[in-house]
């Protein structure tokens, strides 16, 4: 067997056990159970959690990461290997450790202050958020730096040759020379925040009705020996993630800045 | 006047030594060297892009070398145009002008100046993507023109053009010089370029300069090994000082066997107090410097005259490269070139193994010292 087809083999394979995985599912499709668990009451707060808590952890995670992204593209400043390497934390420390993390911290002097006098978090709609947010901003920021790492510096020398301050530069030139490639970070950040379930729980519960997003109760419904009814709530959670990872190559279809 | 003084910079290995470099109003100086020699990272720090760890950059009379890019009022066009490509080319060509705080529309008598002379008018409610490599180029012209700087520092705008749109892009940029007065640095690894748009030139080479002045000495009296080489000269032979005389350097080589009486008025002068009897040096000469003669031409006082045998030549279109072993030189030593018209070469009908006669003209024979750059072994 020579590279070419060994390699094309490999990749056989891997579509092999998504798809496989997935398709498994049917067999425990049942059309009548599909329509009743997506209607329920229950499941659409869920799933409306779960996109309102996405969404929001996405557009704060973003506040943060664009600029943070840019300094970490653009400038050279005491610490910047340090950040680097802190905004690959979440993505190598377990989301349930992330979340104990949190939790952790809402035990100490500073956090107690923060929910007496600010805002309840834990076990809360906002604990759900800030979980969220805490496992997605390294991604967003990694990702959001990878798309300006690809316009090159030049562009913003040229404007700033022409006139422009740095923060026209900035407005003016990077941002939407760059808007593909945050778009794209901006709908894969959210797609993982939509399918956050480890951090979620530790720090926000798993109540119905208050903090139960989609991997929760996919989580609940398996734990009571719901088959059918699982089955029903990860299709809608593949059928989500399908059409985000979609929009995502749409959008790096085309690799030209503009 | 825009000058540079001794800057100094390093980039990772790379470093930047003591580099100078001054351009009068309305002047255009060319900074030409092989690729890696630096010539983009002085562009650079020059534009601000860079911050140099010493000297300092004034434009008339203000140092600026603390200025951000904006401050400094020097139009940038790098060398792949940086067209900003979300923007119409209208929106390009108003960038400066809008980011200065300028009221400029495309109807602007400015702009529209500048865009009929640039034949750049059909092309304005374009986007960046579809237009060729020659339009690109106005483009980027009139976009840095219309910002209102009259400096312009252009970092080898027309490498990727093919050679009649660079040809005619060349004219293009003498004639926008002319009308607005631009001062312009340009940095180029085209020699033809160089010489066809620059005023006074710098050769740099391994982050220094080299050799910086009038384009005409440079060309003909590089002053070491590395420089000749870079502007092609092939013509090296290895010489000695015979002697030093008031007015004149005599010096000879063996291989060819040359007996050379250097006027002071040629490169020899500033070397005269440098060199001494016996010194061994390397002289040099352009291909197009040295004339074929038929071997019945008259002996002229003034030339030097080496015989030889035709061992190959190649056709360059409008001239031929002729190879010429002199008599009595070995077979591995260098063979002299000359580069002759083309017409010149059929008149002769000149072919391989043919005798001929050579000619230096001793006016245009340039000598290096042999302890100067590229001639250490």
């Amino acid at each position: 067997m020579n590279l070419k087809r060994a390699s094309i083999a490999c990749a056989f394979v891997t579509l092999g056990i998504y798809a496989g995985l997935t398709g498994s599912l049917f067999y425990f499709f049942r059309e009548d159970v599909w329509w009743e668990t997506l209607l329920s009451e229950r499941v659409l707060f869920s799933l409306r959690l779960s996109i309102i808590a996405a969404t929001v952890s996405t557009l704060l995670a973003l506040l943060v990461a664009v600029p943070a992204a840019f300094a970490l593209s653009r400038y050279d400043f005491p610490g910047k290997r340090l950040v680097d390497t802190i905004l690959e934390v979440p993505m190598i420390v377990s989301p349930a450790a992330l979340g104990a993390m949190i939790l952790i911290f809402f035990n100490n002097p500073l956090g107690i202050r923060v929910q007496e006098h600010w805002v309840q978090l834990v076990f809360t709609v906002y604990g759900v958020i800030l979980a969220q947010l805490v496992t997605v901003c390294g991604v967003a920021t990694r990702l959001t730096k990878a798309a300006m790492d690809e316009i090159p510096v030049r562009y913003e020398a040229v404007a700033r040759s022409l006139g422009a301050s740095p923060a026209k530069a900035f407005f003016t030139i990077t941002l939407p020379m760059s808007r593909r490639g945050i778009l794209a970070a901006s709908i894969l950040t959210w797609a993982k925040a939509l399918g956050e379930f480890g951090a979620t729980i530790t720090v926000a519960g798993s109540m119905a009705m208050k903090t139960e997003t989609l991997p929760i109760a996919i989580f609940m419904r398996l734990s009571t020996a719901d088959i059918e009814g699982t089955v029903a709530l990860i299709l809608i959670l593949v059928s989500i993630g399908v059409a985000v990872l979609y929009a995502v190559r749409l959008l790096s279809r085309n690799k030209t800045y503009a | 006047m825009l000058e540079a003084t001794d800057i100094s910079i390093k980039a990772g290995r790379f470093r930047l030594r003591n580099v100078s470099l001054s351009v009068g109003e309305s002047g255009c100086h060319a900074i030409v060297g092989p690729t890696g020699s630096g010539k983009t990272l002085l562009l650079e720090s020059i534009i601000g892009l860079r911050r140099p760890d010493a000297g300092r950059i004034t434009i008339e009379g203000i140092d600026v070398s603390s200025f951000p890019i904006e401050r400094r009022r020097l139009a940038y066009v790098p060398q792949d145009l940086a067209l900003f490509p979300h923007m119409t080319v209208q929106d390009n060509i108003l960038y400066g002008a809008r980011a200065r705080g300028i009221r400029r529309t495309a109807n602007d008598r400015i702009v529209q100046e500048l865009v009929d002379s640039l034949g750049i008018g059909h092309l304005m409610n374009r986007r960046i993507d579809n237009l060729s490599g020659g339009e690109r180029q106005r483009i980027a012209l009139a976009r840095a023109l219309a910002s209102g700087c009259n400096y312009l520092l252009l970092d080898e705008p027309l490498s990727s053009l093919h050679e009649s749109l660079k040809k005619e892009l060349w004219f293009l940029l003498k004639d926008l010089r002319r009308r607005y007065s631009l001062t312009i640095v340009m940095v180029t690894h085209d020699l033809e370029e160089a010489f066809f748009l620059g005023d006074s030139i710098s050769v740099m080479m391994e982050g220094e300069i080299r050799q910086a002045g009038n384009k005409t000495a440079i060309y003909n009296r590089p002053a070491d090994l590395d420089v000749a080489k870079f502007l092609g000269i092939r013509n090296l032979f290895n010489g000695e000082v015979a002697e030093i005389t008031d007015n004149a350097l005599i010096v000879f080589s063996k291989e060819p066997a040359i007996f050379l009486r250097l006027p002071v008025m040629n490169s020899s002068s500033r070397l005269m107090g440098v060199l001494q009897p016996g010194a061994k040096v390397m002289l040099g000469i352009r291909s197009e410097y040295v004339t074929i003669l038929q071997t019945q031409a008259p002996q002229e006082a003034s030339c030097c005259k080496v015989e030889g045998v035709i061992e190959e030549f190649f056709d360059m279109a409008a001239s031929f490269l002729v190879a010429i072993r002199p008599f009595g030189c070995a077979n591995g030593s260098r063979p002299v070139e000359a580069e002759i018209p083309a017409h010149l070469f059929y008149r002769l009908r000149l072919k391989k193994g043919h005798s001929v006669k050579l000619s230096f003209d001793d006016q245009k024979v340039f000598v290096i010292p042999c302890d100067s750059r590229g001639t250490r072994p």
